[in-house]
Order: structure tokens, then C-alpha cells, then sequence
């Protein structure tokens, strides 16, 4: 199971047995010392916002708000904001990237699958890691991208897109195991930053297009053997089996788990949302709900059980995953304390639930949507008729890109409201045939885009509690742009034309912006060291990273 | 006598039986295309604001494997997008069924090339269009415009330029943006400025104007931007040409690049 793969270029080229030897007994007695300070255990993750400094897990925090409560960056002063260092990738490829920032050093991952260690000073690279992947390497349903890495203690993991999980030590990129997840060869393949919990690592996989049966593991963190598996699918017996029809579509019906999920330690209770089902746009082979595809899961982490699930999206034909990051955060409903979470769906609505119970509060739309006259009692669509794929094409909003998408929303404890880029674009659905053969695209149709002028994007700053639009700022196109906010009043954004800008988190004006020459794809967070604060964004084939 | 005989029964069977599987191809090809087709290439693959498909050569499809590749891939920055993944079923079907459309005789381009090589020198076309390396570029170049539009397309460009400007040949702006799109930008000092759009992003928008010459704008400097969706800098040449000359332009440009 471990087994070392990939190149690593650390710089040194030590030589010599003599040198070799004590080098050895120096390294054992540094991994001794080393070992009893672990450089980021469990309790830094836990209390991620507490050192704002560091950018220690995907999305911030376990709250996933992509917020930093720095605030030397702010409203008076953003317009001053300027290129402190730049780095290129190694390889061209669409970057979109969260990159870690741990005690001085950035974790960055380049297309496909490669880490970098950056000096968060100087961006001068301090160790890359590539693993080996195979040419036939099957990535069907998204480009070959990674969004980001996974810290604990002084490992850093990564997923590929060969299907694999790989711990690497966080001084030198040096491989410390290498398990395989999914299959690749029937289009298992990883595209999301891990989530490290107390000794575990989580991990989902992508893959629906090629009629995956999905899943979310949990690895122990020191050795990488498998904690739990949980499928997105029932298998018979299991509730929830009896909504797949009585044929075997279950067995290829999709449900990836491609996006990092959120972690409530209080309630114990991870929550990772699932995808589409397989085949996207016919559903003749899986009549009925499709349990757990397009839904949220509540799980024990200690086990991985479903504690309660909530579905966006029944019998979904639109190819709307509802992968998107959820928000937790806290407010009063109806005079109540609630414990929520909030996710703006592919789908075009935006959703709270009771993240304690999975109970549905409301939904609504935060974007153009043609598709559904809104939403029951219990967050059930009530589905419009003539919105099915077809031979000859069904025109339908959101598009298939959905109106949202990978792309990070954020949420800002000061503002109380959450961000999110919408994308306003139809797309014409073709309904075709489907035919299961491992490791090839089952789909059963597609779509032709309403691009161009046609089509848009705006950020908009939503009531986290109602959904309802406080202000919006227009793109010209629907894009894929994370945002960031700060302390410092500010949201951040870029454009598919790269623009990278600064909003006023209370009213959307733009304060400051600049292009940055590619589509910014990348995932904006920030950082501080010796007491100057940084805000760094991919775009294009280059990470620039900004300050005062 | 009994190989003979047998040999025979083969040779009358195979044509029948592969003569039966393409006429159902077609059929399903056919259905395919009036989907995922038909909205630039037109009815029967006559072409529209993408190629005409209904030709025994086709340029970047010279090929039944080119075919299947460019159906599969779409050609990136030509405006022939992937439209979706197809099966293999699917996909013989589809290149089935525009072989077929290759092979029926197509209907006799009214008009004279010639005279309309003529009217198109007389008219001053060149003044914006660009045809093997001479004429003005204010306008698209039209020296493989025969290829890359149907004969229908060309007539209602020169009755009606603004009817439908060409998306898609262009990388920039980018895939399904208007080209050529006429704007109108009046600055906050009160200066007025008339063109193309060349690109815009979020903050800024680039155009040239009748003159050739480059603006760049900050959209906060601006107190109008007027996008004149529905509008062409070309003028149309309904009133000015006499049925027959339409006939014959358009001749005369569905043969520009050697397309006919």
C-alpha cells in the first residue's frame, strides 16, 4: 500500500554514504523532536479562525465562510493595493486552486495534481511534488484540476486525478504514502482539497460522467489505511434503494462527491454534498428520486453513517450536482436559536436547513431559473412540465454549468450575509442514448449553450437567513469566481476577462480591480506575515498574490 | 459448385444488409442533426451561420475519422463548439447522415459569379472587407467566406447585415459574442464615440471606429454605453441591387476560397 511514486525535486543533491549516515540519524532525531510538535494537529483546525495570520484548511475554517478576519486590507485603503510577487505554474492547465498557508510557507497544487511549497515572502518555491500519472489517466466530467491540499500534523494530502490519495511530508514534499481510492480504469478520479479531521482524512471522488457509483472515505491521517466508506447510493436493502426503479441503474447512478465538505465538531456531524446521477440528461434507466445523488449528507465522522440527508434535486436530468460548498453559520429564526446551513445550489435556489436535523427553513431562487414553480413545505421542486431533455434540444435556466458551481461562495460574520457569483445562462438540454461501459462517458445527451451576449453573471450579496438580495454586482459572463471576504469590509472577485477587483462587503461598490491577463479560475484566501497582510488569486497559469 | 452457390447467396445478402443498416443511420442521423445541428448548419445541411455541410469535400472534415474527430472535439476558436458527447451508435448515425447530405445534388447557385465579382468591385465592398489580401478591415475578411457560410446566410447579410452578426470565428472577444457588434460610448466630458467592439471585460471596452481608429474606455469614465444589439456598421443593400445582382453577389461570394 505504501509505495513511493513521482518525482520530487527538493533542490539538494546530497551524495556520499558518510554524509548519508549522519544526515539519517539527524533526520530520526529531528522526526522524534518533530513528532512530539506536530506542526499542525487537530486543535489548530479546530480553532483555524483563531490565527488568521494562516490559511490552515480549504475553505478557512470547518465552517467553510472563506473569511479572513484580517483587516489591514480594507475599504479605505484597498485602492492601493499592488503586486507583491507572482509565480508561474509548471505546467499549463486551468488552476483552481485554494492555497494553504502554514507558519511562512503556502501549499499550492498546479494542474493536474502537483503541490508546491511556496515562501509566502518572496514566492520562491521551496519543494514540488509531482505524482506519476498514467497517459491514459480517464478524467471525464471536468478538466484535469485540483483545488487545493489538506494539512495535519506535518503531513500535506493530495487528490489526483489518477484516483489516488498521497500523503507527503510538509518540509519536503517527500512522498509519505500513496493509496489508491477509486479505480481509474471505471473513472474514479479526485479533484478536491481533502478535509483533515481529528486523525482522519476525508475524501470524495468525481466521476460521475462515466456512471460511478459514489462514494466519501475517511483514511486514517498516519497511515492511509481506509476508516470508512460511505456510498451515495443505497445498495438493496438499504433505505433509499427502492427510489433507483427496479433495474440496476443504481449500480452505475453517479452521485460523485467532488467537493470538500464542512465540519461541525459541536454537533459532530460532517456534512458532504453529493452530485448528479448517471446518466446526466436520461433518467429511462433510474426512475425515481436517486437517493443520495444532488442531496447534502449529515455523517458521523467516527464512522461515517448518515445521520440525516436532505435532496435538492430529485431525478435530476440537468446534470445539477449539488456538490457546492455549505455555509454554517448561526442566527435566529422565529425567535430561535438555529444552527444552519446554507448552500446556493446548482440548481439556482438557495437553501438553509436545520444542520442539527437536516429540517428544510427555506429556498429560494438567487438566480434565473426556469426549471421549477419554487419550492414545497418540505424543499421539494415543483417541477415545471416540458423541462426534460430532448431529441430535439429543451431550452432551460440554469444552464449546465449551473447557476452555481466548484466555485467558493463566502460568508462574512461582520455583514451577515453570504456571497456567492451567479451564473445567468440557459442552456438548450439534449436527451441521447446511453450505454454503460466502464471508463467511458455515460451521459445520455448534453446541451448547447446561450453564451455571449446572451448570457451573464453578477456577485450577489444575499440575507444568509432569507436568501433575499441585499445588492449585486454585473459580470459581463457567467464565470467560475470564487469569492473571499475580510474583516476589512471588502469581498473579493474576478471575472472569466480577468478582472480581479475588491467590493465593498456592505454595498458592492468596486473600490479597486485590475487584470490579471487569464480567467480567474483560482480560489482567493489571505495571509499575514511580518504584520503585512496578502490576498493571493490563480488566474490563468500564474498565482499573484497582492498587498499594501 | 456448392462454394460457388454459397459464395453467391453472401454477395447478394451483404449489399441489402449494409444498404438496410445506413438507410436507418440516416434516418437516426438525420433526427440527431435536427437537434444538435440544425441551428448553424440549417435544414438538410445547408449551411447558415456555419458551413454548409451538403457538399462531396468538406474542409475540415476530409474524412470519415476527421468527421467523427470534429463531432466529437468541436474545432476550439471556429465557433464549432462540442455540442455534447455522443455514443458510438450516435456518432455512426450522425456521420451517416452528413455523407448522405454529401452526395445528393445540390441545388444550382442562382446568379453569375462573375457579374457578381463585378458588383462587388463597383459597390466598393473592399473598402471594409478584406478578399485575398486587398480591401479594408473594418469588416470580416471574406476570402473563405464561401466555405465558412451558406448561401442563405451571405443573401441576408447583404439584404439585412444586421440581422444576425457572425459569433464564433473570432477567439476574441470569445466564443458566442457578437463580432462586430456597432457601440456607442459618450464619455463624462461629453465626447462621443462610435465603432466596434473589439473586447471588453468587467471595468473596460476596446473599439475601433469607422475611421480605424483604437479607443479604450474605462466604463466608470463613460456616461453612456450603448451596445446597438440589432445594429451593423454595414449598410444594407436591399434598395440598391435588383434581384438578379443579389443573385449574382451572392454567387460570387459562395465561391470565394474555392468552396463551389
Amino acid at each position: 500500500m505504501t509505495r513511493r511514486t513521482g518525482t520530487r525535486d527538493s533542490g539538494f543533491g546530497i551524495r556520499g554514504f558518510a554524509i548519508r549516515t549522519t544526515l539519517s540519524f539527524a533526520l530520526l532525531l529531528w522526526a522524534f523532536v518533530a513528532s512530539a510538535q506536530a506542526q499542525v494537529p487537530y486543535e489548530r483546525l479546530l480553532k483555524a479562525e483563531s490565527e488568521p495570520q494562516n490559511w490552515i484548511t480549504y475553505a478557512g475554517s470547518y465552517k467553510s465562510h472563506r473569511y479572513s478576519a484580517l483587516d489591514q486590507i480594507n475599504r479605505k485603503n484597498v485602492a492601493s493595493l499592488k503586486l507583491a510577487w507572482a509565480y508561474q505554474i509548471q505546467r499549463a492547465g486551468i488552476v483552481e486552486t485554494s492555497p494553504l498557508v502554514v507558519d511562512g510557507v503556502m501549499y499550492l497544487t498546479e494542474p493536474p495534481s502537483t503541490v508546491t511549497a511556496l515562501d509566502v515572502r518572496s514566492g520562491r518555491p521551496l519543494w514540488t511534488y509531482s505524482p506519476n500519472i498514467p497517459p491514459d489517466v480517464i478524467v471525464i466530467g471536468s478538466p484535469p484540476v485540483n483545488r487545493g491540499v489538506a494539512i495535519l500534523d506535518d503531513l500535506v494530502y493530495v487528490g489526483t486525478v489518477h484516483g489516488h490519495l498521497i500523503a507527503l511530508d510538509s518540509k519536503s514534499g517527500t512522498v509519505r504514502w500513496d493509496i489508491a481510492v477509486g479505480d481509474n480504469k471505471s473513472g474514479y478520479y479526485l479533484t478536491l482539497a481533502p478535509l483533515a479531521l481529528d486523525g482522519k482524512i476525508v475524501v470524495g471522488v468525481s466521476g460521475a460522467e462515466t456512471g460511478i457509483r459514489g462514494f466519501i472515505d475517511a483514511y486514517d491521517a498516519k497511515t492511509g489505511k481506509l476508516a470508512w466508506r460511505t456510498y451515495t447510493i443505497p445498495a438493496p436493502g438499504e433505505p433509499g434503494f427502492e427510489t433507483w426503479g427496479k433495474g440496476n441503474g443504481w449500480q452505475t447512478g453517479g452521485g460523485s462527491t467532488w467537493l470538500t465538505g464542512s465540519f461541525d465538531p459541536e454537533l459532530n456531524l460532517l456534512y458532504w454534498a453529493t452530485g448528479n446521477p448517471a446518466p446526466d440528461w436520461n433518467a429511462d434507466n433510474r426512475p425515481g428520486d436517486n437517493l443520495y445523488t444532488d442531496s447534502v449528507l449529515a455523517l458521523d465522522p467516527s464512522n461515517g453513517k448518515i445521520k440525516w440527508h436532505f435532496q435538492f434535486t430529485p431525478e435530476d436530468v440537468h446534470d445539477w450536482d449539488s456538490n457546492e460548498t455549505m455555509i454554517l453559520f448561526e442566527a435566529q429564526i422565529a425567535g430561535r436559536d438555529r444552527k444552519l446551513l446554507a448552500q446556493a445550489n446548482r440548481n439556482g435556489f438557495y437553501y438553509v436547513l436545520d444542520r442539527a436535523t437536516g429540517e428544510f427553513l427555506s429556498g429560494v431562487p438567487y438566480a434565473k431559473q426556469t426549471w421549477a414553480d419554487g419550492l414545497d413545505a418540505k424543499g421539494r421542486p415543483i417541477r415545471k412540465k416540458g423541462i426534460a431533455p430532448s431529441i430535439e434540444g429543451t431550452l432551460v435556466f440554469p444552464n449546465i454549468g449551473g447557476a452555481a458551481n466548484w466555485f467558493s461562495p463566502s460568508y462574512s460574520p461582520q455583514t451577515k450575509l453570504f456571497y456567492q457569483a451567479a451564473r445567468e445562462m440557459g442552456t438548450v438540454y439534449f436527451k441521447g442514448a446511453a450505454e454503460y461501459k466502464p471508463g467511458t462517458a455515460f451521459t445520455g445527451g448534453g446541451g448547447r449553450h446561450v453564451q455571449g451576449d446572451d448570457a451573464s453573471g453578477a456577485v450577489r450579496a444575499l440575507d444568509a437567513t432569507t436568501g433575499k438580495m441585499k445588492w449585486e454586482f454585473p459580470l459581463l459572463s457567467p464565470g467560475y469566481t470564487s469569492l473571499l471576504s475580510t474583516a476589512g469590509g471588502l469581498v473579493f472577485g474576478g471575472s472569466e476577462e480577468g478582472n480581479f477587483f475588491a467590493l465593498d462587503a456592505e454595498t458592492g461598490k468596486p473600490l479597486w480591480d485590475t487584470q490579471i491577463g487569464g480567467a480567474v479560475r483560482g480560489i482567493p484566501m489571505s495571509y499575514a506575515v511580518d504584520g503585512k497582510q496578502y490576498i493571493a488569486i490563480a488566474a490563468g497559469f500564474t498565482l499573484f498574490v497582492f498587498a499594501l | 459448385m456448392r462454394v460457388v452457390r454459397l459464395a453467391l447467396v453472401i454477395a447478394l445478402a451483404m449489399p441489402v444488409v449494409a444498404a438496410a443498416q445506413t438507410a436507418t443511420d440516416v434516418a437516426e442521423g438525420k433526427k440527431l442533426f435536427g437537434g444538435l445541428c440544425v441551428t448553424c448548419h440549417g435544414f438538410d445541411g445547408t449551411g447558415g451561420a456555419g458551413p454548409p455541410l451538403n457538399r462531396p469535400r468538406l474542409l475540415s472534415a476530409p474524412d470519415d475519422a476527421a468527421l467523427r474527430n470534429v463531432i466529437a472535439e468541436g474545432i476550439p476558436n471556429r465557433g464549432m463548439p462540442r455540442v455534447r458527447r455522443v455514443t458510438d451508435d450516435e456518432m455512426r448515425q450522425l456521420v451517416a447522415y452528413v455523407r448522405s447530405i454529401g452526395k445528393v445534388a445540390r441545388p444550382a447557385v442562382r446568379g453569375d459569379a462573375a457579374r457578381g465579382g463585378q458588383l462587388y468591385a463597383k459597390l466598393g465592398c473592399a473598402g471594409c472587407h478584406i478578399v485575398n489580401g486587398t480591401g479594408g478591415s473594418l469588416g470580416p475578411e471574406l476570402t473563405n467566406i464561401g466555405w465558412i457560410r451558406g448561401p442563405e446566410y451571405l443573401r441576408q447579410a447583404v439584404l439585412e447585415p444586421a440581422a444576425r452578426l457572425p459569433q464564433g470565428n473570432l477567439p476574441i472577444p470569445a466564443r458566442g459574442y457578437d463580432e462586430y457588434l456597432p457601440v456607442t460610448v459618450v464619455t463624462k466630458d461629453g465626447a462621443e464615440i462610435r465603432g466596434i467592439r473589439l473586447n471588453e471585460d468587467v471595468f473596460t471596452i476596446q473599439i475601433r471606429d469607422a475611421t480605424g481608429k483604437f479607443h479604450s474606455v474605462r466604463k466608470s469614465d463613460a456616461a453612456v454605453i450603448r451596445k446597438e444589439t440589432g445594429a451593423s456598421l454595414m449598410p444594407s443593400f436591399a434598395n440598391r441591387l435588383a434581384a438578379g445582382e443579389i443573385d449574382d453577389l451572392v454567387a460570387y461570394l459562395s465561391r470565394l476560397g474555392g468552396a463551389l
